[in-house]
């Protein structure tokens, strides 16, 4: 093929780029490149050379013209369409062209556990003077493939997250730092062992605490899967990307609330996407990206050689600021990288150690941490007074202080003295029953007391029935369980249903939803209850159009202000910390506000060093209305969890009737100690979403908590009337060394 | 409301059904009677089709089903639901829901609060204590914890030894469990942890409640039963004496039941016989008074051989057995049916006597004639009745939902329930003579039938007629 | 056992069943609008949760239940006379011809022409633990029986009994019964097929294949 052909090969690939990217609009200027380019075509064939390459020059220069004027004109979802397409860079091409040298250890081509999660060894050569540098890195991402079907769209099984979270551990292990990539639509959802959600939750919580860098980079970020590598020291996002709690066509069938697989208007998914906030600029104002690094025009495809140059300086100077700051030692060079911009400072020729000391990588996983805690802090609406505030302050430094003097003082010392007495006691009751042994026998003889075997004992009266009893128990209705017709159930009266068998059918024992302020009236000790942080409200951060209203309606129905309660409770005479995620709120799904609460409750009971116990009633997932900010809270609460875990804690997550989405992949599911009722659904997506994901019809009892048990999610399958027992007996054996109570 | 004017639902099958029909009858009631698709041959349903006609019968899929009862009671406008025995007849659930409902009924039985109170065995006891009503020596809660439990145990071998019992037993049982599950008997003080542990670990397991309770086991006893009625303010109940139904087959189902439940006069005992069913009748009745009992009860007895009794439960129904109460027992001199007096006094009507208008006189048996084979464990017979005939007399009387049969139109027992045919009561001056009659009704009653291979049918008259013999012996 | 050609023609000339939709407890029945001479349909679905076609519901102390009809067939009747009324438990509601498949057409067949071991009482009968292990997991055809072996538990008022097989040897060609349901006296529970008979029952089917068409 001639140059001129080539070129000309060139320009039809564009225009039909041009054509994937903007499907039905901007027709007009597509119609005339069009027309210029058959005129172009056709003249090729008749003119001579010379000729017809002057005007491929001005074609092409058209070309870039309009180009450029339409990347003014990106919408939210062109950008999606442009991540979405083929063309677009993959990691394969990233690995090529950023690292020096590569080697893919998580497998080859389709010969891997999951073709969608690409590991590698990578390493860069930088130079200082002479000398040069081989740096190490540990490069982990989605691969996306150029429309290779077995990469699955970048779509990451539980096992790829698997893999990578066994290859994390790797890079911790030899102290060198993770890049990681973003190339996901969402994680592909699949209940088989570990199950979708479970993977994902133990990633984020791997991740939280790993002592080792992790610069994240988005392209794709799709909710779930994208949190699965992305809880970073530094998060960068290319400036066509997107960053998500849901594709714009999901967002859409459930704004537009359609089923079995209907599929939206085009105009709604636009809209949608719009609403979302998902670009890397709404994302940098969040706070939830670091930095965006600027791609050609209409998004960087393989031949842009120019932008990877870019990148690998964006990832060499991240990386250089992350282990600058943790290291906290090393004043010119991070002033350098803070005050200069990439082209005043070659970043191949600048050269910093990436290791790091034991200290530092505590400092390096601390902030971290706090990095998370405060994220989305702005925007959460929380109406407590100043006072209040500063009360609430000060009683966290009480708390803070009183632990360290009773506890770590007192009660270890005590312990030690106690333990002493123990055992002198036990002697002397030997020597005693020894000494004493002929004596008593005759003297239990004489005592075999009629009296005592025959007349009343002490008795209090106990109370008969449930403390809190629901609305439902007031119908005079009969209700059929949903089993009746394989296994023989009669119907039930309601108010015996809901409320002395406490929603439990009494032949099979399937178990009917209930409301929250079951669990939460009927399983704590009477008028135990104090609730905290009732100020905080779920908000509208995005100005989702119609959800204000949504949620004044939420609000008025259930009388709560966000789907997060929490409060402190006595079991047994044991103080606890409680969180419920309330199903009736917005399908219990977490938003800033649920989040908020969480981690409030999360710390509070690590400075009271009691037992935290998550009661999730039910929850949809994040709330899609508040795009990102929900998706954070994922990493968020992690986070939280895992330095109470961490503080030697006790926390334990119930599920009941259905719990789906993000907080199942993340603060819920990360829990050591995790428990359901029995008769609820778990899982990663719902069958719906399943079914259009994936395509694959899921059997009715798919989500059953029995097959959670079965792959290893839960720990076991309560009934609704042990609760109470079974959460005694978990705070009395399960948990860390560090609770007030031991 | 007159009584007159209740409508009653009557919630059970066969044999007490026919004669809660027949006791709305006398008392000019109007009824609705249920069946089932099994039972469409059953004589309830043909007396009830006789006396009532077909407005008042109705199908239904299943007697065990409350919904069922209660949607039936509503179409038909019933006002009052007998429950008989069985089925719901002790379920307080039922009790209160017929109370509670939106259309409200009359259960036909005390309230259900007395039912809750009485139905737990465990709480009985407690009741029984507090009064100072001997019951069987052990614990009366559950126990939780190891050394209690061996202390109780202690007490209760070597209170044993000194009452002279030779070889102690000991029962411990899971207080959650019942019906045989989750109970063990210890011989031995060395042995006694081992069978705690084992029962409190099962108990934790199936019940999610490790609580046991620790009683004697008592030997060599006979059952004895005291008869109560009370109308609606609970009050004033009175007796109506004692019964005897120590006569049983395997698996404690009784067989032959008879009234009063000592006779001093014909046969000799080692301890004053009059006095402790007085003792035991006064026990009863100031329990029944102390819970405000609304109904007819039984309480439930045990008398070991030296005369000690104690009570064992208290049964908030009518009883297969009552019959053979009202025969040695007079109201003012006139007969007594009580089921009649029970669904009187349940709408509301007073008593109108006390207990010094009831008067006792001779002996009354009770058979339970059953389709069984007593060689076979009693395992219950099934197939075709094509005879069954007795010989009247004014000393018998026989409730039967059999219908009558012939060999050409014979009567297929269903399989869906117990295989009961019929209660025959005979009643004599004394022992002696309720005892000749007995056998000489047993003698004269033909009953035959043959199942689908062609074997004859099986059945316990024998069994009745060579147990006749020991009626109120040890 | 009968001649096959017999009851095949037996069957051809009447090829389905007439099954009614009866009430399953006592309520209001309230019809749906489904026509008479309409198809209608059993469950259906890959694990048979999308429930037939709704007939009537009826309704029990305030508790709706809709009533499906269990297969697949032409509407003949529906008891229009009783909407809205109190019906007793049983009471025939609709009823719907069901058209043989090819399927229920063999086995019918196999039923006349191979030994089939029938109920000797109405109870309830389960296979014996061994047996009904390798029932569930290889399917029946992979249990040869012969006389005198104990292959069924009968269940009949709380007690249970063995009971053995009578009759020829050979496999478990097909189980008639439901374990959770009382068998009637006489009903069919299993179908034998002895080793020598295996010929003439590929010939029945292929006979079937050949000259069955599922009807409607």
């Amino acid at each position: 093929m001639s140059e001129f052909a080539k070129r000309l090969h060139q320009l039809s690939e564009r225009l039909s780029y041009l054509r994937d990217i903007f499907p039905g609009k901007h027709e007009e200027e597509l119609a005339l490149l069009q027309t210029r380019l058959d005129e172009a075509q056709a003249a090729a064939e008749n003119a001579s050379g010379e000729e017809s390459g002057a005007g491929l020059e001005a074609l092409e220069d058209l070309f870039f013209f309009i180009e450029c004027k339409l990347e003014d004109k990106l919408t939210p979802m062109d950008k999606v369409r442009i991540v979405r397409h083929p063309q677009r860079i993959c990691l394969r091409d990233i690995l090529e062209n950023v690292y020096d040298n590569y080697t893919e250890i998580g497998g080859q081509d389709e010969h891997t556990i999951d073709p969608a999660m690409l590991i590698a060894r990578a390493y860069i050569t930088r130079k200082r003077g002479g000398q040069v540098y081989h740096q190490p890195v540990l490069v982990i991402g989605h691969e996306k493939g150029h429309g290779e079907e077995f990469r699955n769209g970048g779509s990451a099984k539980p096992w790829g997250n698997a893999k990578a979270k066994h290859y994390m551990g790797v890079a911790e292990t030899e102290g060198i730092p993770i890049h990681a990539y973003v190339f996901t639509p969402g994680g592909y959802p699949l209940e088989e062992y570990p199950g979708a959600a479970q993977q994902i939750a133990r990633n984020i919580y791997e991740m939280a605490g790993l002592t080792v860098p992790i610069i994240a980079v988005f392209s794709e970020g799709g909710s779930g899967g994208a949190e699965a590598v992305s809880l970073a020291d530094r998060r960068l996002m290319l400036s066509h990307g997107y960053y998500s709690v849901i594709s714009p066509e999901g967002a859409a069938a459930i704004e537009g609330r359609l089923r079995n697989g209907e599929r939206a208007s085009a105009e709604l998914v636009e809209r949608c996407a719009e609403n979302l906030h998902l670009t890397a600029e709404d994302n940098l104002k969040f706070g939830y990206i670091d930095k965006i690094i600027q791609e050609p025009v209409l998004g960087a495809r393989p031949y842009h050689y120019e932008f990877f140059r870019t990148l690998r300086q964006e990832v060499l100077r991240a990386t250089d600021e992350v282990v600058l700051r943790a290291r906290g030692f090393a004043p010119l060079r991070a002033a350098a990288l803070h005050r200069l911009h990439d082209r005043e400072l070659n970043l191949d020729e600048f050269y910093v150690r990436w290791d790091l000391s034991r200290a530092a990588r505590q400092r390096l996983v601390e902030m971290r941490q706090n990095k998370f805690i405060k994220a989305s802090h702005s925007v959460c609406k929380n109406n407590r007074s100043v006072a209040g505030r500063l009360g609430d302050a000060w009683s966290e430094q009480w708390w803070e202080i009183y632990n360290r003097l009773i506890y770590d003082f007192y009660h270890r010392n005590r312990r030690t003295i106690r333990n002493l007495f123990e055992e002198l006691g036990s002697e002397w009751d030997m020597f005693k029953m020894r000494l004493l042994r002929t004596w008593k026998r005759q003297e239990a003889q004489e005592l075999a007391a009629e009296e005592e075997l025959t007349s009343l004992s002490e008795w209090s009266e106990d109370e008969r029935g449930w403390a809190w009893v629901s609305e439902k128990a007031r119908e005079d209705r009969a209700v059929t369980c949903p089993y009746a017709a394989r296994r023989g159930c009669m119907d039930m009266w309601a108010f015996d249903l809901y409320n002395e068998f406490a929603g439990v059918c009494s032949s099979c024992g399937h178990h009917f939803p209930m409301e929250y302020q079951w669990v939460m009236n009927n399983c704590f000790d009477k008028d135990s209850l104090y609730e905290f942080n009732t100020e905080v409200e779920s908000g509208n951060p995005l100005r989702f159009p119609g959800f204000d209203e949504k949620l004044a309606a939420a609000r008025k129905k259930t009388g709560l202000k966000s789907a997060c309660i929490t409060f402190e409770a006595r079991l047994e005479g044991i103080q606890v910390v409680v969180a419920i995620l309330a199903g009736s709120f917005r399908g219990g799904s977490v938003g800033v506000a649920e989040g908020a609460k969480f981690v409030a409750a999360a710390d509070r009971a690590r400075r009271k060093r009691c037992p935290f116990i998550v009661y999730c009633h039910g929850t949809a997932g994040i709330r899609i209305q508040e795009g990102t900010h929900g998706v954070i809270q994922m990493p968020r609460c992690t986070v939280a969890v895992r330095r109470y875990i961490e503080a030697g804690g006790l926390y334990l997550v119930l599920y009941d009737t259905k719990s789906y989405g993000g907080p199942v992949a993340s603060f819920l599911g990360c829990a050591f100690y995790q428990f359901a009722i029995r008769s609820s659904s778990i899982g990663f997506a719902g069958p719906g979403v399943i079914k259009n994901t994936t395509g694959i019809d899921v059997p009715p009892n798919h989500h059953n908590c029995y097959h959670a048990l079965s792959r290893g999610h839960i720990q076991g399958v309560w009934d609704r009337r042990d609760v109470r027992a079974n959460l005694c007996q978990a705070i009395e054996t399960m948990g860390g060394r560090n609770l007030y109570y031991r | 409301m007159n009584i007159q004017q209740h409508k009653v639902l009557i919630a059970n099958r066969g044999e007490i059904a026919v004669r809660i029909l027949r006791a709305c009858r006398k008392l000019g009631l109007d009824f609705v009677c249920v069946y089932t698709a099994e039972d469409v041959c059953s004589g309830h349903v043909a007396l009830a089709r006789e006396l009532g006609g077909e407005s008042g019968l109705y199908r239904i899929s299943s007697y065990h089903d409350a919904n069922e009862l209660l949607s039936v009671a509503d179409d038909a406008g019933a006002t009052a639901v007998h429950p008989g025995y069985g089925f719901f007849a002790e379920d307080f659930r039922f009790a209160r829901r017929v109370e509670e409902r939106g259309r409200k009924l009359v259960f036909i039985g005390p309230s259900w609060r007395v039912i809750r109170e009485l139905g737990d065995k465990i709480n009985t006891k407690r009741l029984a204590r507090s009064l100072g009503v001997p019951t069987v020596p052990g614990s009366d809660r559950p126990i939780y914890d190891e050394m209690e439990a061996e202390k109780v145990a202690r007490s209760l071998f070597d209170y044993q030894s000194q009452q002279g019992i030779a070889r102690p037993v000991v029962l411990v049982k899971a207080s959650a469990g019942g019906g045989g599950m989750g109970i063990e008997e210890v011989h031995d003080l060395d042995l006694f942890r081992q069978v705690y542990r084992r029962i409190r670990n099962y108990a934790m397991r199936q019940f999610k409640d490790d609580g046991v309770l620790i009683e004697q086991r008592i030997m060599d006893f006979n059952h004895l039963e005291v008869q109560i009625l009370s109308d609606r303010r609970g009050r004033h109940p009175v007796h109506f004496g004692t019964r005897n139904c120590s006569i049983q087959s395997t698996g404690r189902q009784k067989r032959l039941e008879v009234a009063p439940g000592f006779d001093p006069s014909s046969v000799e005992y080692r301890f004053d016989a009059a006095a402790l069913l007085d003792e035991i009748v006064q026990h009863s009745l100031k329990m029944a008074r102390k819970v405000g009992y609304d109904s007819v009860g039984t309480w439930e007895w045990v008398v070991t051989r030296d005369g000690q009794p104690f009570l064992m439960e208290v049964n908030t129904r009518i009883q297969v057995e009552n019959g053979v109460s009202a025969a040695i027992s007079r109201v003012k001199g006139q007969p007594v049916d009580l089921i009649a007096e029970q669904i009187r006094t349940a709408l509301g009507e007073p008593l109108g006597y006390s207990q010094s208008d009831i008067t006792f006189r001779g002996v009354g048996v009770e058979y339970r004639l059953i389709a069984e084979d007593p060689d076979s464990g009693f395992a219950p017979w099934v197939g075709d009745i094509d005879r069954f005939d007795w010989t009247d007399a004014e000393w018998l009387s026989l409730h039967t939902h059999v219908p009558p049969v012939t060999a050409d139109a014979p009567y297929t027992i269903p399989t869906e329930f117990d295989p009961n045919l019929a209660l025959a009561i005979v009643w004599g001056k004394d022992l002696e003579e309720a005892g000749a009659r007995g056998l000489d009704f047993l003698g004269h009653l033909r009953l035959e039938g043959h199942d689908g291979r062609g074997e004859p049918l099986r059945s316990n008259v024998e069994f009745l007629k060579n147990k006749t013999g020991q009626m109120l012996r040890f | 056992m009968r001649d096959i050609a017999e009851v095949m023609a037996e069957l051809k000339a009447a090829p389905y069943t007439e099954k009614a939709v009866v009430a399953p407890h006592t309520g209001v029945v309230q019809f749906s609008d489904v026509e008479e001479g309409s198809e209608v349909f059993g469950p259906t679905g890959e694990w048979q949760e999308i429930p037939g076609t709704h007939i009537a519901t009826i309704t029990r102390e305030r508790n709706p239940r809709n009533i499906v009809t269990a297969e697949r067939g032409i509407l003949r009747k529906v008891c229009r006379e009783l909407d809205g009324t109190f019906v007793e438990a049983g009471t025939m509601l609709a009823l719907v011809r069901h058209y043989l498949t090819r399927q229920e057409v063999i086995s019918r067949l196999l039923m006349e022409s191979l030994y089939t071991f029938c109920a000797p009482e109405r109870a309830r009968y389960y296979f014996a633990p061994d047996v009904d292990k390798k029932v569930k997991i290889l399917g029946c055809r992979t249990v040869s029986v012969q006389e005198g072996m104990e292959l069924f538990i009968v269940s009949r008022m709380k007690r249970e009994a063995p009971l053995c097989y009578a009759g020829p040897s050979g496999i478990i060609y097909e189980v008639c019964f439901d374990q959770n349901r009382n068998v009637d006296a006489g009903a069919p529970l299993i179908v034998v097929c002895p080793p020598e008979q295996e010929e003439s029952v590929e010939d029945v089917i292929s006979r079937v294949e050949r000259e069955w068409s599922d009807g409607e």
